[in-house]
């Protein structure tokens, strides 16, 4: 039964006929119900008309026999009537009553239509002489109809059995057959090469043709797509080679950081940057971005994503310790993918240090290498922050003009003039701690700013100190020696002012102060008496 | 009385003769006049003609003579059957012995004979000339 049922699963041809076996079985079925309920509806009548028939022939003998109430003729009619196997039994009564006769071939069958014919005078057509009752041979009709049926379900079978064997024949030589070859073919097609199916003969322009065509329109289409993946194939290995190219031989370093700012991948450009040796597998190892870092804007944290940063592109500047010298690197890392930074590192070093060393000379004196006015300038913003951040803590703005400058300048020269300034800029210089600044604004003006002097005597210090030193003489040529006078002022930020700009107006005014005091000395800066 | 009624019935007869025998000839079922039977239906006829009935209403034995010169006319007026139909009647008895067919007589003289003399004797005669000393029980119209 298992196998059977596999077999159905598996055998089209099979299951087709099943089916269609079953259906008809089914149909036959009831078909073959109603063709026996009909044949013996028709048997019976049958029968019954046999037996009027029979009736008729024994007609004539009975009128006579019962006209004459002869029992021996009436007999005869009965014994003729019973040979017959419908009839079972017959009885012929005459028309006072009495029975004439009777018999019976078989069994007392109840329930069975009796058939009767009133039988009349043979001289005298409207005189009843005596009724003859037969009672058919129920068995014998039911014999017939059992006989017809069998006849009838006999040709279905044979029909059933025809219908079956011809419907394997044409699913197997139409369908099964076709199908089966189509499959072998293939399964043996090399599609790759562009090979194509072949419909089976005769099959061309129906189902299974058309499922050929279709089959080679897959063939083609998948053909295509393979061509066309190994051309986007080859066309990446080329994109990657060219990237690879340009990763393993540009100048600039390139690399990938995680989301942990681990570096996962860096060309030798960056190898060499960062100094990471060309062995190291950066895959297993991954080192820490920041570690290589020494000083720059916002260090460990933008290494680190943060989603905020969203797709945006980021770039600053970072100074690597390299040995003995420093380096800076400006970076530039875009968003790769998720959890993924890429980014790219230029050596601006050079840059960096041409950029400073222009910005050293804008704010240099050139003649005294102190600062200028926007040296100045600079710092004093500087300070103004400074102090806006700790207002407690007092700085000393100082102003310095040479007395009769231009009386130096105009009896030895130019020259020596210069060599005067560069001299008292040097003492100046060399007083100063590393964190005052001194410059030159234009001139013979001077100015000095000392950070974090919070009493005015040690300003009053270095400034009595300053003038000691400007007491000798300066010797221009072995035989001229020049004196030089200097009148200051000095104002307080934080005890006169809290205001950069007025504190350098104080120092002014008591610089003035100081000349009219008689030069070379100095002064605060004092409110009440200016005002 | 009764032969009033006798004459009566001749009168009657003879009339009817008179008047249908230019058309057609009636026959006549007659008996011995002293019979005792004064008529017949057509129903006792055929009864006794065909043997079904064995006695006279009488209660004698019936003795039906056929006329062999009137048989075939009168079986046509009286069942309306023609004599190859009797005679198939009478063959298919004739085994079963129950019933016979009447005496057969050819001559009308001898029939006449045999009516006169015997008192059970039944027969037919042509209506047209009913001997007198017959006694007609039916008239059977052709």
């Amino acid at each position: 039964m298992p196998r059977l049922l596999l077999l159905l699963h598996t055998r089209l041809a099979l299951r087709t006929t099943a089916i269609i076996l079953l259906i008809v079985t089914l149909l036959g079925v009831v078909f073959l119900s109603l063709a026996v309920y009909l044949r013996a509806e028709s048997v019976q009548q049958e029968q019954q008309s046999r037996i009027q028939e029979l009736l008729t022939t024994v007609e004539r003998t009975a009128q006579v026999g019962c006209f004459l109430g002869d029992r021996h003729l009436a007999q005869e009619v009965t014994d003729g009537l019973l040979s017959n196997n419908i009839v079972n039994a017959v009885s012929i009564e005459s028309a006072d009553g009495t029975t004439l006769a009777s018999g019976r071939a078989g069994q007392i069958a109840p329930g069975v239509t009796r058939v009767t014919r009133d039988v009349a005078s043979p001289f005298e057509p409207q005189t009843p002489v005596c009724r003859i009752t037969i009672e058919p041979n129920q068995a014998y009709i039911d014999t017939l109809v059992a006989q017809a049926s069998n006849f009838i379900g006999g040709a279905l079978l044979l029909q059933l059995i025809g219908i079956g064997f011809c419907v394997v024949l044409v699913v197997v030589k139409f369908v099964t057959r076709p199908i089966t070859g189509l499959s072998h073919r293939l399964s043996e097609l090399e599609a790759e090469t562009g090979q194509q199916l072949q419909a089976p003969k005769g099959n061309r322009d129906d189902e299974i043709g058309q499922l050929v065509i279709s089959v080679n329109a897959m063939i083609d289409n998948l053909v295509q797509s393979l061509s066309e993946e190994r051309r986007l194939r080859l066309e990446r290995e080329v994109e990657e080679r060219r990237y690879r190219a340009i990763f393993d031989n540009v100048e600039a370093g390139i690399f990938e950081l995680d989301g942990a700012g681990l570096i996962r991948s860096a060309n030798p450009a960056f190898r060499r940057l960062f100094d990471i040796s060309g062995e190291m597998d950066l895959e297993s190892h991954p080192v820490a971005f920041a570690s290589l870092v020494s000083e720059g804007e916002g260090m460990a944290g933008p290494f680190l994503i943060d989603d905020d940063a969203g797709g945006h592109e980021r770039q600053w500047e970072v100074a690597l310790e390299n040995g003995d010298q420093q380096r800076w690197v400006s970076l530039i890392l875009s968003p790769l993918e998720t959890g993924r930074l890429q980014g790219v590192a230029h050596d601006v070093t050079e840059r960096k240090r041409a950029a400073d060393a222009a910005e050293r000379m804008a704010m240099t004196d050139p003649l005294t290498g102190l600062g200028n006015r926007r040296g100045f300038d600079h710092r004093l913003a500087v300070m103004a922050r400074h102090h806006r951040l700790y207002p407690e803590r007092c700085h000393a703005l100082i102003t310095l003009d040479f007395d009769h400058f231009k009386r130096i300048n105009d009896t030895y020269g130019h020259q020596v003039g210069d060599l005067v300034l560069s001299h008292v800029g040097a003492i100046l210089a060399d007083l100063m701690r590393q964190r005052d600044y001194v410059a030159r604004l234009g001139g013979d003006e001077f100015v000095v700013l000392l950070e974090g002097c919070d009493q005015r005597a040690d300003v009053e210090i270095v400034l009595a100190r300053f003038l000691d030193r400007l007491r000798v003489p300066l010797k221009v040529e072995d035989n001229i020696d020049i004196a030089i006078g200097v009148s200051i002022g000095v104002a307080m930020l934080g005890l006169d002012t809290d205001d950069v700009s007025q504190a350098v107006q104080f120092s002014d005014m008591a610089m003035y102060a100081s000349k009219r005091a008689g030069r070379n000395t100095w002064r605060f800066y004092e409110a009440l008496s200016t005002i | 009385m009764n032969r009033v009624r006798r004459l009566l019935l001749a009168s009657t007869l003879t009339v009817t003769t008179l008047i249908t025998s230019s058309a057609s000839a009636d026959i006549a079922i007659v008996v011995n006049a002293g019979s005792g039977i004064d008529q017949l239906t057509r129903s006792d006829a055929v009864n006794i003609f065909m043997g079904r009935y064995r006695k006279l209403p009488t209660g004698n034995v019936a003795l039906p003579v056929d006329s062999s010169s009137l048989k075939a006319r009168f079986y046509r007026a009286l069942v309306n059957k023609d004599l190859a139909e009797i005679n198939s009647y009478w063959a298919r008895l004739v085994f079963s012995g129950e019933a016979s067919p009447p005496q057969q007589i050819a001559s009308s003289d001898d029939v006449h004979q045999l009516v006169i003399q015997n008192m059970n004797a039944l027969s037919y005669v042509d209506g047209a000339n009913v001997p007198d000393d017959m006694h007609v029980v039916l008239m059977l119209g052709e």
